[in-house]
């Protein structure tokens, strides 16, 4: 009897045969595949955000929930960024006898990038891990059928009222991150000089231009809905199962936290290109 | 409160009416998974017809195709006269809100207490209610399934039993005309099992409704279903009452009556 043909099990020269799709590597299909689909969620959230009802309740209390439980973290994180920043800083300045500048490098730095980055990668990981986390449990205990058996549309009352509550809410954490963080600064300017609150603010204020605060602060509506969207995203598009639930909380972090990195960067090109650097 | 056997026997006994489900040549599939092929079921007014058959043959499929939480590929499903897939979002909902479904994992919302998740589908499908109407309702419903005192607490702090019975509180708050059962004595003790049988007979003799249930607990199929339906690779494979069904000599069915 002729022996049947040897089929190797993973012949990868098979792979570029056949047609286009099937050429692109399935990591490369399944990065393309998962961006249309977050592209897709965010087409259906646009198209949910402007028809009634409004759920402005649910937002408010999103709001409450994503925002105030958050300060705390914010504040902490961003007292101490301000503070080691300006530790860290001195000894270089005070070599090129630059120290009076202190407050103001740090205030630039603080204000256009250090916060608005920082403290949005805390929020991707607070507030998009258990946006992911409560959303991907909701749909594997039904909660979200049960919703839509009560008359009640879940992607306007689930999904867009938290994106909402991210984009609104995560700029105002970022701005009372950057005032926290100056303070920190402002004290550790104190532990080896002597400057008063109010020298120490005008200097900063007198650094910053209209083209740092603007562009800075813009971005951090585009980071509040990165990181809103993908939360809900993950969670919407949840596994069954508990482990499905721990994945969508893990991956909403982790692609929330590189969408930040991307939209920063996006922003630089565009202030850069308005020439505001 | 217990129900007794003459209550029972008149909660099934009772004359039918018109067709209130009429399930027509439907099929499902998930992939190549064909869940649902030409399944057929029609259901009268005062029914309580259980669903039984293996995990995974379609029978949760089934009623969710009934309530609209998933489309089907063919077929015809008639609720209330009303064929499911062509009804726009606003009239799906106004059907809906003369359905009940009691979830298997009973669905209570995490972030809400027992009341608030009572209040929910009234504040949706019933709007022109004032705010002590809606609290008479729900003390109303929770008495009924005799968890009154525990209308402040949060899901997290009620037993597997007391959830189902608030899930079908919340179910019932509407006064639907057709209640959708989803394996509800599944993960209970025999104890806490009879209390919910016995509550879905006290909704089939108080409200007067048509039931689905889905279960494989035979108890719950033999005490509340007037007819039992067994799905068997996807189509209705026997149809009648238990006495009938059991005595059948059919390798397909007999092991669910052993």
């Amino acid at each position: 009897m002729e022996n049947p043909p040897k089929i190797d099990p993973v012949d990868e020269s098979a792979e570029l045969k056949g047609s286009f799709f099937d050429n692109i590597p399935k990591s490369l299909f399944e990065f393309l595949n998962e961006a249309g689909e977050i592209s897709r969620f965010a087409g259906k959230f646009f198209k949910q955000v402007f028809l009634p009802p409004y759920e402005l309740k649910e937002v408010l209390k999103q709001a409450f929930e994503i925002g105030y439980r958050s300060l705390s973290l914010v504040a902490i994180t961003s007292f101490i960024i301000g503070l080691v920043l300006t530790l860290q800083s001195r000894p270089t300045l005070v070599e090129f006898g630059a120290e009076a500048w202190l407050p103001s490098m740090v205030g630039i730095s603080i204000i256009r990038e250090l916060g608005p980055v920082v403290i949005a990668l805390i929020c991707a990981g607070k507030i998009g891990s258990s946006i992911g986390a409560e959303l991907g449990s909701m749909k594997v205990t039904e909660q979200i059928d049960a919703m839509e058996v009560s008359g009640t549309n879940p992607f306007k009352y689930i999904v867009v009222t938290r994106i909402l509550s991210t984009t609104l809410t995560i700029p105002i954490l970022i701005i009372i991150g950057d005032a926290v963080a100056l303070y920190g600064s402002y004290l550790a300017v104190n532990i080896r000089g002597s400057v008063s609150f109010t020298l120490f603010f005008k200097q900063v204020f007198d650094s910053l231009e209209f083209s740092d605060v603007v562009p800075a602060f813009v971005k951090t509506f585009f980071f509040g809905f990165a990181i809103g969207l993908i939360g809900c995203y993950k969670g919407y598009n949840s596994k069954k199962g508990t482990e499905g639930v721990g994945r969508s909380a893990n991956s909403a972090v982790v692609i929330g936290s590189l969408l930040v990195f991307i939209i920063d960067l996006i922003a630089v090109q565009i202030t850069e290109f308005f020439g505001f650097l | 409160m217990m129900l007794k056997t003459e209550d029972i026997d008149q909660v099934k006994a009772k004359k039918y009416g018109e067709p209130v489900i009429e399930i027509k040549g439907v099929y499902k599939s998930f992939g190549s998974n064909h869940v649902l092929k030409d399944f057929n079921l029609t259901i009268n007014r005062g029914e309580n017809v259980v669903v039984l058959g293996k995990s995974g043959c379609g029978k949760s499929v089934l009623i969710k195709c009934i309530i609209g939480l998933l489309t089907y590929d063919a077929g015809s499903i008639k609720v209330l006269g009303n064929e499911v897939s062509q009804l726009p979002i606003e009239e799906l909902d106004i059907l809906r809100a003369r359905i009940g479904f009691v979830f298997q994992s009973s669905a209570l919302y995490d972030s809400m207490t027992v009341r608030e998740n009572l209040e929910f589908p009234l504040r949706r499908h019933g709007k022109h209610k004032s705010k002590s109407e809606i609290q008479d309702l729900v003390e109303e419903t929770l008495k009924d399934v005799g968890l009154l005192n525990a209308i402040n607490f949060m899901p997290s702090e009620l037993s597997g039993g007391m959830r189902k019975r608030i899930g079908l509180a919340r179910s019932l708050i509407l006064h639907p005309e057709i209640m959708l059962y989803d394996e509800p004595t599944t993960g209970l003790d025999p104890i806490t099992s009879s209390e919910i049988i016995n509550l879905m007979l006290n909704v089939q003799k108080k409200y007067n409704t048509t039931s689905i249930t889905i279960s494989h607990d035979m108890h719950c199929a033999r005490v509340t279903g007037n007819r039992l339906a067994v799905i068997v690779n996807g189509v209705n494979y026997a149809d009648g009452t238990y006495n009938e069904l059991s005595t059948l000599n059919d390798p397909q069915t007999h092991p669910f009556f052993e």
